[in-house]
């Protein structure tokens, strides 16, 4: 069995987990990374995704969305982030229509080119929205 | 005459009665909201640290990160004032309490203040006053959701970053139990912190990604949200214990009054009786 490590994921409003871990996968800002016991020291940004978790002896894997945040890697891991959910907290309905409302959205102010920000905003809106509906389906990517 | 003082004492006693119940039931309903509050409270001041200790690993280990959020990185000129207060009232000297620290601040700061007022009644306070308020947050705080306060901490980290801000105070009140609420003026940023030569760097080197700079502008933006976010949670609790205790002295008020009135009413009637039976005896002295 691989050596374990105790993660944290904490938002603003909650301890949203606490366990020890085998390996945690998450989108830093260059894309996926897993994370293991002994990793180098590092401090990463992470983007709006999927999380996941493989529990000391366990096979499976716990998925859960987050919005942005970083990891921290030490001697053990902290997650910080804006907001965090598992699969059975997530409104996959509303999750899809403020998905579907802000590419509607995109669609229209397309050529607005002012509205750089707001623009980014939907597209986060989008990012968040997807990644929610997918988390609840059981994560975009299955394990083999 | 007696009579009619009697009505008029009688009347007085029915509105003061329910007064009192309406009192005593909006004291029950705060303290409920009270417990419900300071359970969040709690658990935001719980992980807060984090951030901030984060922050501090971060600028012992290493030498380059960036000054713009630091304290002298420029001159102070242009104060934003957060000032955070509830939307109702009836909680005592609660509101008037942060207002008036507040207008102390802003009156001994030279400059034109920026205020972002956070519930309505300190909006309205300096609205009335003629101060631009350029920030509002008037939703009630009871439930409020961290994404819900960027609306808050984004144009003002904003205007900072672009230097159209040079300082961020914070003015709310701060929960001490629920008997103590006081009165607090943080500031935000630029940034306090100070090199301290105790703390041993870390054995390891950490790695940053995508840079150490970006990390650190990511964290420190971040430490003022989660702030004003937990300052915001702060108030509304203390509001509510504030807003028990007022209501406990009205009621007790309320009984005090009732107390007395129904003395003065006793009294009245006891009075009109007497001279009732004055007024009887007489008579039928006289027709002896």
């Amino acid at each position: 069995m691989a050596k374990t490590i105790r993660l944290d994921i904490i938002t603003p409003e909650r301890l949203f987990y606490r366990g020890e871990i085998e390996l945690v996968i998450a989108r830093t800002l260059s894309g996926d990374e897993g994370f293991m016991a002994n990793h180098t020291w590092a401090c990463k940004l992470l983007a709006t995704g999927e999380l996941w978790i493989q529990e000391a002896g366990s096979k499976d894997f716990r998925i859960a969305a987050i919005t942005g945040g970083f990891i921290d890697i030490k001697e053990k891991f902290t997650i910080f982030t804006d907001a965090a959910e598992w699969p059975d907290e997530i409104d996959v309905e509303r999750a899809m229509k403020s998905e579907l409302r802000a590419k509607e959205w995109l669609q229209e102010h397309s050529r607005d080119v002012l509205n750089a920000e707001l623009m980014s905003e939907a597209k986060r809106d989008i990012l968040k929205s997807h990644t929610r509906v997918n988390v609840a389906g059981g994560g975009a990517r299955r394990k083999k | 005459m007696a009579g009619s003082s009697m009505q008029d004492i009688k009347r007085r006693v029915k509105s003061v009665t329910n007064i009192e119940h309406i009192t005593n039931a909006m004291k029950l309903v705060s303290a409920s909201k009270l417990r419900r509050a300071k359970v969040t409270f709690e658990k935001t001041g719980e992980y807060f640290h984090f951030v901030t200790e984060s922050i501090e690993d971060i600028f012992n280990n290493s030498a380059d990160i960036p000054v713009k959020y630091l304290e002298g990185n420029r001159e102070i000129k242009t104060t934003c004032y957060i000032v955070v207060t509830s939307n109702r009232g009836l909680c005592g000297s609660f509101n008037s309490n942060v207002i008036k620290q507040a207008e102390a601040e802003i009156k001994a700061d030279p400059e034109a203040p920026v205020i972002v007022a956070v519930g309505s009644k300190g909006r309205d306070y300096f609205l009335k006053r003629g101060y631009d308020i350029c920030g509002e947050y008037m939703l009630p705080p009871e439930n409020i959701a961290f994404i819900e306060t960027h609306d808050v901490s984004s144009p003002i980290i904003e205007q900072y970053v672009e230097g159209k801000i040079d300082e961020v105070m914070m003015i709310y009140t701060s929960f001490v139990s629920t008997l103590e609420q006081r009165v607090k003026t943080v500031r935000l940023l630029p940034f306090d912190i100070k090199r301290d030569p105790e703390v041993t760097p870390l054995e390891k080197q950490v790695e940053y990604e995508p840079s150490i700079e970006d990390v650190f502008n990511y964290l420190v933006p971040k430490y003022v949200e989660i702030m004003i976010y937990s300052a915001i949670v702060e108030s509304a609790t203390c509001e509510h214990a504030a807003r028990r205790m007022a209501m406990e002295n009205a009621t007790d008020n309320a009984n005090n009054m009732i107390a007395d009135l129904t003395l003065f009413y006793n009294r009245a009637r006891q009075a009109a009786i007497t001279s009732e039976i004055t007024e009887i005896v007489s008579g039928a002295d006289a027709l002896k």
